[in-house]
């Protein structure tokens, strides 16, 4: 940012505009945006149910290296308007193809340690079967469509904005252009 | 006060015009858009905006096919780089 033109801070670049949360008691759903960190306990005590058998917990932790450079740190920012619709519009369709009984999905902002939960994703349902399957399809949605970025800033200095449709799930570069 | 519209950049647009917010000349037709852009950052159609979706009021547009619609004065456009959540 240049120092000369002060603009203020943008509401959804704010954190005290945090957290950000779509609940929808129907189907069980719980969105979280959140500069705060991520607990595994409260996402998986979101989607609980007497009617669900299995429950699937993913948490997504930052790592300390890029194509092994190490990172320094990591941070977050997210557009909410767009985002938790987004989010949402994900959890939508995995209760209906997978008749789960929860899902929650939680992303924190903000500089996010290394180590710790960047994603927190809990999804339940009668059986482990649709469980497994929902939990990696809502993960892979998310990381295809939500409008969050990621900044990795190296020791080494620089910093780089991410594009997750450059890896594939194993961190595989995807096509020719990384080659 | 001058009639404008609010457009929000993030990621790599915010990087190339090192602004995460700012305030544009209202109305605009969309269509008009990244020329507007290219006009104060040049090289940013090419570079930046080429792989970015737009949003006008909480909305994915399309700046080809709603090339017509208006960004009136008071409106909110994000520009919305490839994500990298996770």
């Amino acid at each position: 940012m240049s120092s000369s033109e002060p603009t203020p801070l943008p509401a959804h670049l704010d954190p005290k505009t945090y957290p950000r949360t779509h609940h929808d008691p129907t189907q069980n759903i719980y969105i979280t945006l959140t500069y705060e960190t991520l607990d595994a306990n409260t996402c998986l005590s979101q989607t609980a149910s007497p009617a669900a058998g299995a429950n699937i917990l993913f948490l997504g932790t930052t790592r300390d290296t890029f194509e092994g450079r190490s990172v320094s740190q990591l941070s977050y920012t997210a557009y909410p308007p767009l985002t938790l619709k987004t989010l949402a519009g994900i959890a939508e369709a995995a209760v209906k193809t997978h008749k789960l009984e929860g899902v929650s999905i939680a992303h924190r902002l903000g500089t996010v340690p290394i180590g710790e939960a960047s994603i927190a994703i809990s999804v339940s349902a009668g059986h482990r079967g649709a469980a497994w399957r929902a939990g990696e399809e809502v993960l892979e949605a998310c990381k295809e469509k939500a409008e969050i970025w990621k900044r990795e800033e190296f020791v080494d200095g620089g910093m780089e904005w991410r594009a997750n449709a450059d890896r594939d799930a194993e961190g595989r570069i995807v096509g020719s252009k990384g080659v | 006060m001058p009639e404008t519209f609010t457009i929000h950049y993030f990621a790599t647009s915010s990087q190339y015009t090192s602004k995460n917010t700012e305030l544009l000349p209202a109305p605009l037709k969309l269509s008009a858009l990244f020329g507007e852009l290219e006009q104060r950052y040049p090289g940013i159609a090419h570079k930046v905006l080429s792989t970015c979706g737009v949003s006008l009021n909480g909305e994915y547009v399309d700046i080809e096919e709603d090339g017509e619609t208006v960004i009136q004065t008071g409106g909110e456009v994000a520009i919305i780089p490839p994500v990298s959540s996770g």
